[in-house]
Order: structure tokens, then C-alpha cells, then sequence
């Protein structure tokens, strides 16, 4: 296996990316110093894939939070579970699932190799049962409720649910307890064939590894199926919002809000350079030393933990700003006319600069953590980028591409979501 | 081996050099017993972290750290064993990463400083509106301790089941403490601060240590030490079992199980304690998880956590609220496998190596955490030195330790009836 190498001598790191015959993507982060090592193995299918294409070459829809479900019950198998098998090397093993991948991940310092050969093993060695997908109903049915009762989680998809009308971002990951108890062992099956196949699929491994040694590793044990990287469905939808305004009752202390911003995009994918540049504008305009935190803070609207974000993947984009408030309609319109002004006036320079530097930070503080610098290189190589790319944009963005994507931002598309006390 | 100095009476330095981080980090620890003053020294912290003499506002402060590369200033409280400690500390890049060849290090170990012996005080006063908006974010960070109903019945659980000891107390002191502080009140909790609290400052990766120590030192040249006696009540045993229960419209009820660890300090019998607390629910091949999670399906999470520091052990689940008994019940039984040896031997090896790997520490931030939770400690125990004592406990300590706990309270956040639901 050939691989490519990318080094930032700044960064002082070097990335080894190579594809395996099967499609397979590597990418190995050697770092010195470390005794630890963290690896993610991941597919690019997340909650957002409720249709599959199938024999027909016709997309059939399947119940949500399939691919939640299917993450949990990889870890069993005939025998021993993955956990059971992790225990042996003293590895930490866990998994997630997103809106757009699914992630197997372990971490250790001992018997590495021993536990990378689990990953790939039990990843590709599905074990389903009726009895035992009926186990995990109950699981996942206390981890849904779990979430019901969370006020950031349900203000956040409440708001999502207000914005798109059909794009699948709108529905829980974990999907609903009506959703999971369509799923049965066939389906997993054949889901699982569809979208785990190594070309769908990435290794990324940091910290105390060798790429030459990952590449043997992977021969020894990869499938070496035939497949080929799933397509997504995509249609487009239009920029209006279903609802400009939604609100649920639940056992909070105070308001919580969201107001969320979408996007009228015209491809299913922002570029990287449109991703930062969006995020260095959001800490120039609402961060903590920008006017408007300031303006919040004094009329008393908002507490420390008011944040922005950009939240994009495939087929959606949309600013969201939250925190709580005594009156989120008030702190909406604040933060709307503000938007305004920086639309007429423009961001100033120095805003927009010691924004771009703390980005920066904040990018180059991420590759301490080998957690983070791993899932950061699947995310890269998912959305078609190469290793450093993110820094590479972020020192690149210039206050004119901030101030054009301010002005993607449009009230006549803004919905605000509410949790008001019960 | 981290390297130990003391800079002052009970003002210790504890700093572990590595240019392997892209960062340095500096936290100061300052201990305080839960006395009267625990709502101003909680305003205090959070007064501290707005500003200085050299950034009065807080938009200012704010600005200088995106300039330093978003540098991170953290201002925390809680509780460790029967103190109140409040935090301050400083993560940012390591000079090296400067795009214009800045010290980004020397200026944040000298702000971090300012934060705390120049604030921003003219004639004994932090300025009425920040106290009072201060004030407000506080008792709201209080209030809403409720949104989040997991980490709410934790602590009510502690705080039912210590309620004649100090640890029940709530960390920031209680919200009508909170609103009778007057500014005359932070600022003797400022100076009360300087002269009794205990300090640590720990730091780790690319910081320099020394210019660190020098900051320190000369500032605390000035100020008269009497360092405070702090004490931890070590209850060994349940008196007598309570249960206790709250109604709330949720979907998940919560429960907790408090119970007594047996110890009579904070390191008595650590290494038995801690490996039986992690098979007992630590771990993936813990009792509870592999019962009441996999076998059962009773839940989603199942954990048990132990803070040694005031010796107790706390089981934690989301279930439905009519399981309640179910697996309050299970939680007992397993434990008293536990107690009477029934533990898979390979398990006891699964609970060592996967301890090993958890004081692996990875990131600055785990640490920093590490050495900065032994501020009260006299001597300071390395990592290394917690998992060469974890390799020598035995089955038989293990039961030992089970045998020592005793279940104290119970604590059940219930979901509120469907017709309850609707009003």
C-alpha cells in the first residue's frame, strides 16, 4: 500500500494517507512523546440516510434511527462482545453516531495493534439476532427518553424540525420508540451490507503508531468485498422555514432558545473556506468581546453560556445562536438588528482578526488531544478534504469572504425555538 | 515525576514540563473551608475572571485572550472533601505556534496572575454592576442545575444523604446566601483569600514553571499567610437507611444509591477501594453494566462513581420510574456477589488494565486535573504510583472493600403521572 504524505512544519505534525485495493481509507498520525494511541473506524452513513437505494436502483426509505441502532449491536457477536474482547487489552471502546457517520473508536497504550485488530474485526463481523435486537429496543428506548428530557438537545431539534421540512436532518439520531421497533435482524443485515463496505469507509489513527505497521494490520484483516461509496439522496429545499416559531413545555428553570438561520444553498455542500469563514464571523459579531455579548449580558437577556455556531452537512446549512433567556423574542430581535447593522456597516477589522487568531488557537490546540485529532481527519476525509486543510483555510479567510457570509443570513429564513418552564 | 516547590506557606508549585503538548496550562487551586464565606468566595472567582486593573471590562479581557491565540480562562468551584475550592487557570498555545513570534506564554502566566492580585478594585469595591450582574448569573447557574436532572439528583442525592455534614452543603452556597452578599463582603473574602487559602498551582506542558513560581512569588511577598486548618468528617458507615423522592414531568426517572465507603481519609485503603468501586460499575465488564444494562436492558447508563475524597460511592441510573424497586434490588444483589467473591477472576484483570489506562493521561487538561485535585494532599501520589498499587490489590481486597460499603440514601427523581403531565 503506497502512501501519501502531508506534513505542516508549523504544526510540527505529519499525516500518512494511502487507500487500501478494498477502497479503504487510511490515515495515520504518528506522534512523538505519546504512549497512547486513538483510532476511529468510520462510515459515512449517519441518521440523515433514511433511504437507501436498492436492487431496483430506486431509493426506499427506512425507519429512523437505523443507523444508531445497527452501532450498538455491531458490539455483540456470537461469542464474546467487542467489550468483552476490548477488556483484554485494557483498550476503552465505544462508538457514536451522527448526523452523517458512524464511528467505532478505541483508545489504549498497551497491546495496540491487539486492539486494532478487534476494531476491524468486529466491525466487519455483524451478529444479529431477533432476540437480541429485541434487548437493545429496551436500551435504546431509555436512551431516547434520556434525550426527551434534555432541554439543549430538544431545543436544538425542535428548532431543526422548524427550519427543514424534509431533509432528514430534522429527525433524532437515536430515532423514536415507534421508529425502532420497525427494525428487525434482516434489515440490520442488509443495511449493514449496503453502507459497511471499505469504500464507504475510513481508519484514522494518532498517537503511538506506525503507518506501516496500520497498512500490515489492515491486510491482515480487511474484507476484501466489492463496494463502492453510497450515494446520498439529495433534493433540494427551499430556504422558508416550516414554522418561524415553536415552543415545548419541560421541567427547565428558566427560557431556553434557539434561533437557527438556514441557509439557501445551492450545492449540497459548503466549502471548507465557507465553513471557517463563517465561523470566524460568528466569533467577530456575536463572541465574548463582540458589542452584541455585551448589549446581551447588560439588559440581562443572556448568561455566560450564549453561543453561536455554524451547523452544516450534506443538504443543509444553518447559523444557530442559543442559550437562556428571561425574553428569547427580545434577544431574537436584538441579535437580528445587530446582524443588520454589521450587514450595512460591515465587520470591523479588528474584530474580524482577533477572531481569525483565536480560531487559529483553537484549531492548533485541537492536535493535542489524539481523540480529537483522529475524528477531526475522518470529518476531513469525508467531506473530500485533505489532512490540514482546516488550517490551511482558516489563515487564508479574508474579511470580505466574513462579511459575504453574514449576508447568507436572513430573517425571512430564521425560525426560533423556545423551552418555556413546565 | 513532577516537579515540587513551595513558593510559600501552603503555597505549593507542582509542574510538569513537556514540549510534546501544543500548549501550556497553569491552574491555581485555592482551598477554603465551608464556612460563612462560601457565597462570596464563589462571587469572587467569577468577579475575578471578569477583570483586572490592566482590562476592566470584561469585552477587554475577552478581546486580549482571542488576541493571545484564544487562549482559554477558566474560573470553576467545588467541592473537594470538606472545602470549597475555587479555580483559576489559564490553557494557550506554546509560543512556537505564534504566527508574528509572540511570548504568548510569559503573557498569559502574567494575566493569570493579574486576575488574581490586581483586579479590578478601587476604594475596597469590584464595581456594583458586576457584582450584580454576578450575582444574577450565579443564582441562575444555581437555578439550573435543574435543567440538566442527571447531574441534579447526583447532588441531591449527596446532599441528602450529608445533610449534618458540611459536604451536603451546596458548592456555591445557597442562593439567599448569594443575594445577601454585600461588596464589603467580597472584597474581605478577596484578601481572606490571599492570606488563608490553600494553594496549588500546577502547571503542565509548555509553560515555564520558573517565570511561573517568580510571578507568584513576589506577589505573595507581600501578603501576610495564616493558612487555613481544613478538616473532612469521614462517616464510615450508614447510620440509617433514607429514601427520599422528587416528582418531575419527565420521560426517564433517575435514581441514586449513596453509599458509605468505610474509609477513614481520603487515601485509606485507595487502591482496594478504587478497583472494587470500578468493578462494582465502573467499567464495561462492571457488575452493573453488564447486568443491569446488557442482561436486563433496564437502562441506558448504570455507573457507580467514587469520591474518595469524602469517602462515598454513588450508583447512578436513568430507568423508568416503576423499575425503580427492580433495580435498586439488582444494585444489592450485585454487590453482594461482589462482597462474597462471586467475580469472574479474568474480570479483576480486565478492571486493572483498563485502571492503567485511565491514568494514562493523554491530554494537559487530564494532568493538570490529576495534580490539581491533591491540593489538600501533603504529599502528592504521581499516576504511576496510584496504578503500582492498583497492580498488587487482590480478589480478596476487593471483597474486603465491598464489605465495607453501606448503602446510606436513596434519592429518586420520579416521573410525574400522565394526568399530573397535562396541567
Amino acid at each position: 500500500m503506497k502512501f501519501k504524505k502531508y506534513t505542516d512544519k508549523k504544526l510540527g505534525e505529519t499525516v500518512y494517507c494511502g487507500k487500501h485495493e478494498s477502497g479503504l481509507e487510511i490515515r495515520v498520525l504518528p506522534k512523538e512523546g505519546y504512549s497512547s494511541a486513538y483510532a476511529v473506524f468510520g462510515t459515512k452513513y449517519g441518521s440523515i440516510d433514511t433511504a437507501v437505494r436498492n436492487a431496483d436502483g430506486e431509493f426506499e426509505t427506512i425507519p429512523e434511527g437505523t443507523a444508531h441502532f445497527l452501532e450498538h449491536k455491531l458490539f455483540e457477536s456470537e461469542d464474546l462482545n467487542a467489550f468483552e474482547r476490548f477488556a483484554k487489552t485494557g483498550a476503552s471502546a465505544n462508538a457514536y453516531t451522527s448526523f452523517e457517520k458512524t464511528a467505532y473508536l478505541f483508545k489504549g497504550s498497551d497491546k495496540i495493534e491487539e486492539s486494532l485488530e478487534i476494531l476491524l474485526d468486529f466491525v466487519q463481523n455483524p451478529y444479529f439476532t431477533q432476540q437480541t435486537v429485541e434487548k437493545e429496543q429496551g436500551i435504546i428506548g431509555q436512551e431516547i427518553r434520556m434525550y426527551q428530557d434534555l432541554p439543549d438537545w430538544q431545543v436544538m431539534f425542535n428548532m431543526l424540525k422548524a427550519l427543514y421540512s424534509s431533509h432528514p436532518v430534522r429527525i433524532d439520531i437515536a430515532g423514536t420508540q415507534e421508529s425502532i421497533a420497525q427494525i428487525d435482524a434482516d434489515l440490520l443485515y442488509r443495511l449493514y451490507e449496503t453502507f459497511y463496505n471499505p469504500a464507504n469507509m475510513v481508519l484514522c489513527i494518532v498517537g503511538d503508531v506506525d503507518h506501516k505497521r496500520v497498512a500490515e494490520i489492515v491486510e491482515k484483516n480487511i474484507r476484501k468485498t466489492e463496494g463502492k461509496k453510497c450515494e446520498r439522496k439529495y433534493e433540494k429545499e427551499s430556504p422558508v422555514p416550516v414554522n418561524n416559531y415553536v415552543e415545548e413545555k419541560l421541567s427547565v428553570a428558566q427560557k431556553q432558545f434557539m434561533l437557527g438561520f438556514k441557509e439557501d444553498i445551492s450545492e449540497p455542500l459548503l466549502s471548507l473556506e465557507d465553513e471557517i469563514a463563517s465561523q470566524i464571523m460568528l466569533e467577530a459579531v456575536t463572541g465574548k468581546s463582540s458589542p452584541l455579548f455585551k448589549k446581551l449580558l447588560d439588559e440581562e437577556l443572556i448568561d455566560m453560556g450564549f453561543g453561536s455556531e455554524l451547523f452544516n452537512g450534506f443538504g443543509f446549512s444553518c447559523v444557530m445562536l442559543g442559550g437562556t433567556s428571561k425574553d428569547p423574542e427580545k434577544t431574537a430581535s436584538i441579535i437580528k438588528e445587530e446582524f443588520a447593522r454589521l450587514n450595512a456597516e460591515g465587520i470591523g477589522s479588528d474584530a474580524f482578526e482577533r477572531a481569525k487568531r483565536k480560531l487559529y488557537g483553537r484549531m492548533v490546540m485541537n492536535y493535542n488531544d489524539i481523540d480529537d485529532t483522529a475524528n477531526m481527519l475522518m470529518n476531513l476525509y469525508f467531506n473530500g478534504y485533505e489532512p490540514f486543510a482546516e488550517i490551511e483555510a482558516c489563515k487564508s479567510v479574508t474579511l470580505a469572504k466574513a462579511q459575504e457570509r453574514l449576508s447568507k443570513i436572513k430573517d425571512e429564513y430564521s425560525a426560533l425555538s423556545v423551552i418555556i418552564p413546565a | 515525576m513532577p516537579q515540587i516547590k513551595m513558593l510559600a506557606d501552603k503555597v505549593r508549585l507542582v509542574s510538569e514540563a513537556t514540549d510534546k503538548f501544543k500548549t501550556g496550562c497553569i491552574s491555581i487551586s485555592m482551598a477554603l473551608p465551608m464556612d460563612e464565606r462560601m457565597a462570596a468566595n464563589s462571587l469572587l472567582v467569577y468577579l475575578l475572571k471578569r477583570s483586572c486593573k490592566a482590562y476592566p471590562e470584561m469585552s477587554l479581557l475577552s478581546g486580549k485572550l482571542d488576541e493571545l491565540y484564544g487562549a482559554i480562562l477558566g474560573a470553576a468551584v467545588s467541592k473537594n472533601g470538606e472545602s470549597q475550592v475555587l479555580t483559576l487557570s489559564i490553557t494557550c498555545l506554546a509560543d512556537k505556534f505564534a504566527l508574528e513570534g509572540e511570548s504568548i506564554q510569559l503573557e498569559a502566566a502574567q494575566l493569570l496572575a493579574d486576575i488574581i492580585f490586581k483586579p479590578n478594585v478601587r476604594n475596597s469595591s469590584f464595581g456594583a454592576d458586576a457584582l450584580a450582574t454576578e450575582k444574577r448569573l450565579l443564582i441562575q447557574r444555581i437555578e439550573e442545575e435543574l435543567n440538566d436532572k442527571r447531574t441534579y439528583a447526583f447532588n441531591k442525592c449527596i446532599s441528602c444523604m450529608c445533610k449534618n455534614e458540611a459536604f451536603g452543603k451546596d458548592k456555591y452556597g445557597t442562593v439567599e446566601e448569594i443575594e445577601n452578599v454585600k461588596m464589603a463582603d467580597v472584597y474581605e473574602a478577596w484578601k481572606n483569600m490571599l492570606s488563608t487559602a490553600v494553594f496549588q498551582i500546577t502547571v503542565v506542558g509548555a509553560a515555564d514553571a520558573d517565570k511561573v513560581a517568580s510571578a507568584f512569588e513576589k506577589n505573595f511577598e507581600k501578603i501576610e499567610r495564616k493558612p487555613a486548618e481544613i478538616e473532612t468528617v469521614f462517616v464510615q458507615k450508614s447510620r440509617r437507611f433514607n429514601r427520599y423522592e422528587e416528582k418531575f414531568p419527565v420521560n426517564q426517572g433517575k435514581l441514586v444509591m449513596g453509599f458509605r465507603a468505610g474509609m477513614s481519609h481520603r487515601k485509606d485503603n485507595i487502591f482496594a477501594v478504587t478497583v472494587m468501586n470500578d468493578i462494582f460499575g465502573m467499567g464495561t465488564y462492571s457488575k452493573l453494566f453488564t447486568n443491569i444494562r446488557e442482561k436486563m436492558s433496564l437502562a441506558y447508563y448504570c455507573w457507580s462513581r467514587l469520591i474518595a475524597s469524602k469517602g462515598i460511592v454513588l450508583v447512578e441510573s436513568g430507568i423508568d420510574t416503576d423499575k425503580e424497586k427492580k433495580v435498586s434490588a439488582e444494585v444489592l444483589s450485585q454487590l453482594s456477589d461482589l462482597r462474597n467473591g462471586k467475580t469472574d477472576p479474568e474480570v479483576l484483570e480486565s478492571s486493572k488494565r483498563a485502571l492503567r489506562e485511565r491514568h494514562a493521561f493523554t491530554t494537559p487538561e487530564g494532568i493538570l486535573g490529576w495534580y490539581s485535585a491533591q491540593v489538600l494532599c501533603d504529599e502528592i501520589m504521581t499516576p504511576e504510583d496510584m496504578v503500582s498499587g492498583i497492580e498488587k490489590v487482590t480478589m480478596d481486597d476487593v471483597c474486603a472493600a465491598a464489605k465495607k460499603l453501606s448503602v446510606d440514601t436513596v434519592f429518586m427523581l420520579s416521573a410525574q403521572e400522565e394526568a399530573e403531565n397535562e396541567v
